[in-house]
């Protein structure tokens, strides 16, 4: 992997899904995504039309990175777990190896207990689904740096 | 770090506005959500107080289109000023694939921000982020104030590595997105010359093609081949430096945070919890069996207390 870059391929974010996708219909949960830590969207699955999940992503690493700070001043290492109860909708989230939060939108259709049941299950799936490939690369066009200039030029456009 | 997803054929860099408190950090967010398209761009979300003034972080996410196949998009982050909230501002840091450093341009506010500038280095290295390989732009905002310093002096104080920069006034929208320009492409230049195995850029002055908008005639020179930051760069930018100033002693670690600021600035967290949690994972464990036998003990001397109290 280049330094610097984080690179995911179709096969891995397939996988990724298949495997949200099971807990979904386990948890009998409304959706489910996949962030990383510095609040890039992965992927997700479920019923999200309704949802603005990039600006949900950025707050769920910034929930994170907060309640990790939380955890050292207590002298935890880290919080794993953190579940936030609404009046119809409810949030688990809930660390994916070092570098991802996978967040589980439920209602009370389901319970808390089938919810991080599951989510503890796909959690340990997906730490293996999203280690790095040995070796990955991305490969940018040559004139990336060109065609980012003349889009960037024409999109700031005073 | 800069997220490259194959599968939705998507780039997502994020970008972060630091400087001090009041510099025009989430005014330049707020005009470019104003003035980009509804479709390129995503709601501002504001963690502020009640006086409007940054808590946690501003965040706007930005779609600039498809580029090389990849629809790339930036996310634009803001830090809270305020010399307290250091520990969020650390936070924001993570993860960051550019900066633009908004500097307050009223000579009474240059302590601020050199204070500002010498903490965000100090963040980036507790952060393990080479701050040499970071694309950074520094924007002299509020340059429709009387009371200003020069541009040659805001350039020798604070940025004497000769980084581009941009003049602005954010709050009539003057520099906001000639700023953006600059960090976008950096940012994605950046990012091509990563992936394709190259080192890290080790010279401030982008390419020609990328720095052709905006002021070019306030930028610095571009350096000669090997021309690196460290190695004579200083006096070959658009401000001829002959002293290393505050900003780059700082900046290359020669004086403290604190040595350099006439206030202390919280780093981060405080020693103590740190020792606690060395304290925690250090302790040693009771074992089971141990606690087992504990426990079955003092549940005899409970049952003898109970027979001798209700027994006879």
């Amino acid at each position: 992997m280049s330094p610097g870059t984080f690179v995911l391929y179709q096969e891995q974010v397939d996988r990724i899904n298949a495997a949200l996708l099971r807990l979904l219909k386990k948890a009998e949960a409304k959706c489910a995504l996949l962030a990383d830590q510095d609040g890039h969207l992965i992927t997700r699955q479920g019923f999200t039309q309704s949802l603005d999940t990039t600006a949900l992503a950025a707050l769920l690493a910034g929930s994170f990175a907060s309640t990790r700070e939380i955890a050292r001043l207590v002298g935890e290492p880290e919080f794993s777990v953190l579940f936030h109860q609404g009046v119809r909708d409810h949030i688990h989230i809930c660390l994916v190896g070092e570098r991802y939060i996978l967040a589980i939108v439920f209602d009370d259709r389901t319970t808390i207990g089938m919810v991080r049941l599951y989510a503890k299950e796909t959690a340990d799936r997906l730490k293996e689904l999203t280690m790095p490939v040995a070796n990955a690369r991305a490969d940018l066009s040559a004139d990336f740096t060109a065609s980012a200039g003349a889009q960037i030029d024409s999109m700031f456009n005073e | 770090m800069v997220s490259i997803n194959y599968a939705f054929r998507e780039i997502s860099c994020k970008v972060v506005y630091y400087g001090p408190g009041l510099s025009g950090k989430t005014t330049n967010l707020q005009y470019v959500h104003d003035r980009v398209p509804a479709k390129s761009r995503g709601d501002l979300i504001s963690l502020a107080t009640e006086a409007d003034r940054t808590l946690y972080f501003d965040f706007l996410p930005i779609h600039v289109g498809d580029i090389g196949g990849f629809s790339t998009k930036f996310q634009l982050y803001t830090v809270p000023g305020q010399v307290f909230y250091n520990a969020t501002r650390k936070l924001v840091l993570r993860g960051v694939d550019g900066i633009v450093f908004v500097a307050d341009s009223q000579t009474a506010k240059m302590d601020e921000n050199i204070e500002s500038l010498a903490n965000m280095y100090e963040n980036l290295r507790e952060n393990d982020i080479d701050q040499q390989a970071m694309p950074i732009v520094f924007q002299y905002n509020k340059r429709d104030l009387p009371e200003i310093s020069s541009i040659e002096e805001l350039e020798k104080i604070l940025n004497p590595e000769g980084r581009p920069y941009s003049e602005a006034s954010a709050v009539k929208g003057v520099g906001v997105f000639d700023t953006m320009k600059r960090i976008t492409k950096l940012v994605l230049e950046d990012t091509k010359r990563r992936t394709s195995g190259q080192q890290p850029m080790s010279s401030p002055a982008p390419n020609e093609m990328l720095v052709s908008s905006g002021p070019v005639s306030q930028l610095p020179k571009a350096p000669t081949a090997g021309d690196g930051w460290n190695t004579g760069r200083h006096g070959a930018g658009a401000v001829a430096v002959e002293e290393p100033s505050v900003a780059s002693k700082v900046a290359r670690g020669q004086i403290s945070e604190s040595a350099s600021t006439s206030g202390p600035i919280e780093t981060g967290l405080p020693g103590r919890s740190r020792q606690s949690a060395g304290r925690e994972t250090g302790a040693p464990v009771m074992s089971a069996q141990k606690s087992t036998r504990i426990r079955r003990r003092q549940r005899s001397l409970f049952d003898r207390l109970f027979g001798w109290l209700f027994g006879r």
